[in-house]
């Protein structure tokens, strides 16, 4: 029985995109038999609409808007929320907000789910991380922990 | 966020500045300026950085160049690959079993499948029915963004199937794929594309149905055509106004140019005039060539001609591919046997590749210089977007006179809509939009 399902976002050949990626190993050592690891890349509705009814979730992405290396934890809920990011800003591919917003809708109920970004200097061709990044690898590892248990069924509100 | 802001009083003297973007697939924004309700300016601002594909491929073999490539774009990472792959094995001279052949445009299929489906559902469904997003569309429309879902589920099963994986297709090679495919892995998707099938045709009534602006206009629309099937990875260069030349000679009658207000290559004929690619460019240029079940969903439509005048019934022909893309799809699956080998064994060497295939969003060339080690020596790769960008800033010099006394929500709708109608991709080239517009009197 999956408690809770942690869904990797980022290319391995996109600079600060891969550092999710990066910490895939680690995080199966750390995490409990009962929670699963899955690379996604790019998000989809998909993903997220195989979520097990009960479970939790917890995104892993990297993002800009926030400095180089500093870490965000959000709740799904709070994402969804914001004005600025439910809007199409692309003229091929959905924002998170939306993919998150329209799963919640088809699944018919709220996601329990966190999203946990690293922030990114670089995203250009290339395996290697920014300074900032690579420092931060095993704070975004220790915070995934963090926001897996907060999401696991039995715990109190997201 | 979407802001229009209007200042000025509205004397017909204006400039319109659409400034916005994200980093996921670009980044760029509009410019148009106005003068006695003429726009004598309209400019797509691509500032996206500078991505240096054609100089990352320099050194290496074609087989690394068909996996690098597919990295360019996220949603149509086929139509690199296939492109690259035919330009190499027609200038090595190497043949093709036919069921790798029947494989490559399966595969191709689904990339359309999946991205129009998420095009027509997703992005550009919203516009035609008042809605900000597909967020607030599923409030009301359920069904019809279930119904995207599915058909984008069945077209990135195809991807993955036959590509290995469903972003960044991982298994064509030159010559044909890392591995056979046994019938049953290739059948075992056909139920899913039935019911795609019947999607698809309920998507062309939904979308013929849709109000457009009124908007027409002769641009001259250029896309591949093959004597024997609806083009996709083989044909010639045809256009509206009789241009009629091989695939594999893009270069002399189009060309790349450098403009002050992009970091996108722009490009026109040799006379310097824009054309547009794309879904309404293929319906216009090989109605006769699609799939007999699309053919007859086109005919009921009874919009073929619109198709060809107003950007904004891009939306049905783009729907009118979905029919044949599933069609051709279920048909490649029912007749499939597994090829001898997976790939024919070919020799590196020296030589001039180039090639033309129909990506989702219109006709993408690259060429190729290989020198005696069989390694890339230089490459040119033109992606759609680079093209239609000319002619995107053609069509809405002709059409911004038709807001510019609209209150402003309406304008930047009827803009955002128009430019949609592309289905742009600033990463291969473009993305949006925030609007404003400053009075120049």
């Amino acid at each position: 029985m999956v408690a809770v399902e942690v869904l990797v976002c980022g290319s391995q050949d996109r600079g600060d995109d891969g550092a999710p990626i990066a910490i895939m190993g680690r995080l199966r050592e750390r995490l409990p038999p009962d929670v699963q690891v899955r690379a996604v890349g790019q998000l989809d509705v998909d993903d997220l609409l195989s979520i097990p009814y009960g479970a939790g979730v917890v995104i892993v992405d990297a993002a800009t808007g926030i400095d180089p290396g500093v870490i965000v934890d959000l709740a799904l809920t709070g994402l969804i929320g914001q004005p600025d990011g439910v809007h199409p800003r692309s003229s091929h591919a959905l924002t998170m907000p939306e993919v998150v917003g329209l799963a919640e809708m088809l699944r018919g109920r709220p996601l329990r789910g966190r999203i946990v970004a690293i922030g990114g200097a670089h995203f250009s061709l290339g395996s290697n991380f920014s300074r900032p990044v690579n420092a931060s690898l095993e704070p975004l590892s220790e915070a995934i922990v963090k926001a897996v248990a907060s999401v696991r069924p039995s715990a109190g509100p997201v | 966020m979407h802001d229009l802001d209007l200042a000025g009083g509205g004397s017909g003297d204006l400039a319109i500045d659409v400034a916005m973007m994200t980093r996921v697939e670009g980044e760029g924004s509009l410019r148009l300026r106005v003068r006695d309700g003429v726009v004598e300016e309209a400019h797509l601002e691509i500032f996206e950085a500078p991505r240096y594909f054609e100089q990352l491929v320099i050194g290496r073999t074609p087989d690394e160049v068909i996996d690098i490539v597919a990295r360019i774009c996220g949603i149509c990472p086929v139509a690199y690959q296939m492109t690259a792959v035919h330009a190499f094995e027609h200038a090595l001279h190497i043949p093709i079993d036919p069921q790798v052949r029947a494989l490559r445009r399966l595969l191709y299929c689904g990339e359309w499948i999946e991205s129009h489906a998420l095009h027509i559902y997703l992005l550009h469904l919203p516009d035609f029915l008042g809605y900000a997003s597909a967020l607030e569309l599923a409030k009301d429309h359920r069904s019809a963004v279930e119904a995207g879902l599915t058909l984008k589920k069945a077209g990135n099963r195809l991807v993955e199937l036959i590509g290995g994986r469903a972003i960044h297709p991982v298994s064509v090679r030159v010559g044909g794929f890392s591995r056979t495919f046994r019938r049953s892995e290739i059948t075992a998707i056909r139920g899913q594309l039935t019911e795609a099938l019947d999607i698809a045709y309920q998507t062309v009534d939904l979308v013929a149905g849709l109000e457009p602006p009124a908007f027409h206009r002769d641009s001259r629309l250029v896309a591949l055509r093959h004597p024997d099937e609806y083009p996709m990875n083989e044909g010639r260069i045809v256009s509206t106004d009789g241009l009629d030349i091989a695939a594999t000679e893009w270069l002399t009658e189009f060309q790349e140019s450098q403009v002050s207000w992009s970091h996108a290559l722009q490009a026109r004929d040799r006379a310097g005039r824009p054309y547009l690619l794309g879904p309404a460019s293929r319906v216009t240029l090989a109605a006769d060539q699609l799939h007999p079940l699309a053919a007859s969903a086109l005919a009921a439509t009874g919009l073929a001609d619109e198709i060809r005048t107003n950007p904004y019934r891009s939306i049905v022909a783009r729907a009118i591919e979905l029919v044949d893309a599933t069609a051709e799809a279920i048909e490649i699956i029912d007749a499939y046997e597994p090829p001898d080998q997976a790939a024919t064994p070919w020799q590196p060497g020296p030589g001039s590749a180039a090639w033309a295939t129909e990506a989702p969003r219109g006709l993408i060339f690259h060429a190729y210089e290989l020198d005696q080690n069989g390694l890339i020596r230089s490459a040119c790769i033109v992606p759609p977007t680079s093209q239609n960008q000319a002619g995107i800033e053609a069509d809405l010099a002709s059409f911004a006179p038709q807001v510019l006394d609209l209150p402003r929500d309406q304008a930047t709708h009827r803009i955002e809509q128009l430019v949609r109608s592309y289905d742009p991709c600033i990463s291969c080239a473009t993305h949006f939009l925030q609007l404003s517009v400053e009075d120049l009197s």
